[in-house]
């Protein structure tokens, strides 16, 4: 009863979310159009120099799981903001007074993070095979894909609500959302392999959630070869784990 | 114990150092509007917020239909409705989106769902406009989706935080009539706060004054406009040191006289006006303007406390004691 409880308070607030995006539907075009010059400018041009060594497969293959992640992340690192937004507006404090538990909401936030990633998997999907990148198209491969994304969407949309806790205020979490997009971003293998990075970077790269995303995701559309996949999932499951109670601990502090 | 909605016995709160609620005692019986009247900064929304199980009292215990806000928090949410001071409505989202997802988040059975929605969107005046973006509602409008959107879980005590600030007279009356209705016909028990005498005068049964984390005093509108003492007669004049020349001639007041202007304290008001004006001439003091009014909350908030509820330096003071705790919450 109690379970059946939490998932449907889950459920509604991931509802509530995806409304919201059915409603103003122009923020998933205007989130496309970065990562699509990420392929068709940064992807194209560095696969004409051919300075990444990436073994049996073009720039572009290697590239577009990178992009895919990075879309992703991109987007779920400032949703912390709009946790601090309808903090300050009210509606958190009425949101907390339902007798929805508090992980649920933390929980549902983050999902609808993750799907809202998936609309985005998409869209880029679709222009990579449009550009002619070689791509396996399988259902376990996309469907796989969406699970990655989803996962990816859980684990950084909740690192940001934890963020958001800390931080406060709108501002200060743009800052702190510009400050680690970056960093995460190039400390992971999304655009050049980790073998080529210097030692330290490694260090960091294999601590990087975002690596086993990148990772995940290109075992199931480049190479297929899915021999790392479980690891893959399994340390994303902890890290979305983690992240997720840090996140719920930190909503007591977002209402004090 | 059964028949109170609310009993709080000895309630405290402390945010480090300071005091948000310095020990606080009343109940409210079944059915009744009660409501904490006081500056910003006074301790209301703590109260209401501790009430509603959303933070914990540092000392103290409260309960809730005979249930402990510390142990029965779920029940207790289950039967309690909230409008927050702030904003509780998604402006993204329909009218009717916002009660659906209250509407889950309540648990109703998928069955009755669409039927409770429409049913409170109607009792509410709102069925005409269920399918607009809440966004392009009227600050009234919001308020009262707010309301019905408090009503889904047919609450048995709703809990109102300043429900009519920042509305035009228009909406301000048409929620005042809301809540009546609400208290006619559906016997929900309200429990309110708000900064505005007129509003606690017309709205509720029982009042009580808190001021700087303390409950002054409990009683009806009547009771406590009848405990001051009499009418109030305000009297001015510029170039006198009035403190003084009242105090010769004897009258009560209620505050200090500032600005060159006191509140005198008297019985029949009407009658005492002439002796008043007259026992100043013979003072030498002539009065710039004499002004008699019935005892009103703000009177009574000043005998009990020594400063109006309105003045500036109250707000200064509720702005800073509010800005000291979000630091300390840091």
């Amino acid at each position: 009863m109690k379970l059946k409880r939490f998932f449907t308070s889950m459920l509604a607030i991931t509802e509530l979310e995806l409304r919201k995006i059915r409603h103003d539907q122009s923020q998933i075009w205007m989130r496309l159009i970065q990562p699509i010059l990420w392929l068709t400018v940064f992807g194209v041009t560095f696969s004409t120099i051919r300075v990444i060594p990436t073994g049996d497969y073009t720039y572009l293959q290697f590239l577009t799981p990178g992009v895919l992640a990075q879309s992703v992340i991109f987007v779920a690192i400032f949703y912390g903001i709009n946790v601090v937004w309808e903090r300050d507006l009210g509606l958190l404090n009425k949101l907390m007074s339902t007798p929805a538990p508090r992980s649920s909401i933390v929980l549902g936030k983050s999902l609808a993070g993750g799907l809202r990633g998936t609309f985005q998997a998409l869209g880029i999907l679709i222009i990579a095979l449009v550009i002619g990148i070689d791509i396996i198209l399988t259902p376990l491969s996309i469907i796989g894909m969406f699970v990655i994304i989803i996962l990816c969407g859980i684990c950084f949309s909740s690192m940001s609500m934890a963020l958001a806790s800390l931080f406060r205020t709108r501002e200060r979490m743009m800052g702190v959302g510009q400050a680690i997009t970056m960093p995460l971003f190039f400390a992971s293998s999304a655009i050049y392999p980790v073998s080529i990075m210097p030692g330290w970077l490694q260090v960091i790269a294999v601590a990087n959630p975002l690596s086993y995303v990148v990772d995940a995701l290109r075992s199931l559309l480049v190479t297929g070869d899915l021999s790392g996949l479980g690891l893959d999932v399994l340390i994303l499951l902890a890290s979305a784990a983690v992240l997720l109670i840090l996140a719920s601990l930190g909503f007591r502090r977002m209402l004090v | 114990m059964i028949d109170n909605a609310v009993t709080v016995e000895n309630l405290e709160k402390s945010y480090r150092k300071i005091k948000a609620i310095d020990g606080i005692s009343f109940s409210v019986p079944e059915g009744e509007v009660f409501g904490l009247l006081g500056p910003n900064g006074a301790g209301k929304t703590t109260t209401i917020r501790i009430l509603l199980t959303l933070i914990q009292p540092s000392a103290g215990s409260v309960l809730i239909f005979g249930m402990d806000t510390r142990q029965q928090s779920d029940k207790i949410r289950q039967m309690a409705g909230y409008v927050p001071q702030g904003i509780s409505v998604d402006g993204e989202l329909t009218a009717y989106e916002n009660m659906l997802i209250y509407a889950k988040l309540y648990g109703l059975p998928s069955a009755n769902r669409k039927k409770r929605i429409n049913e409170v969107l109607e009792y509410i005046g709102l069925e005409d406009r269920a399918n607009d973006m809440v966004k392009t509602y009227s600050g009234g409008m919001m308020r009262r989706l707010e309301l019905a959107q408090s009503l889904i879980n047919s609450p048995k005590i709703l809990f109102l935080d300043e429900p009519s600030i920042g509305l035009d007279p228009n909406a301000r009356n048409a929620m005042w009539e809301m809540v009546r209705k609400l208290r006619q016909e559906l016997g929900t028990t309200i429990f309110l706060t708000t900064h505005d005498m007129v509003e606690a005068d017309t709205l509720c049964d029982r009042i009580g004054i808190m001021d700087r984390g303390k409950l002054v005093i409990v009683g009806t509108p009547s009771d406590l406009k009848a405990n001051v003492g009499g009418d109030v007669i305000t009297v001015s004049a510029k170039n006198a040191s009035l403190s003084e020349v009242i105090e010769q001639l004897g009258y009560q007041t209620i505050g200090e006289p500032s600005n060159g202007t006191a509140d005198l304290l008297v019985k029949k008001g009407e009658k005492a006006i002439p002796r008043i004006v007259e026992s100043f001439k013979e003072k030498g003091v002539e009065l710039d303007s004499v002004f008699l009014k019935k005892p009103t909350l703000d009177d009574v908030f000043l005998k009990y406390t020594g400063s109006r509820i309105d003045d500036g330096a109250g707000w200064a003071q509720a702005k800073k004691t509010r800005m000291t705790y979000r630091r300390m919450a840091k």
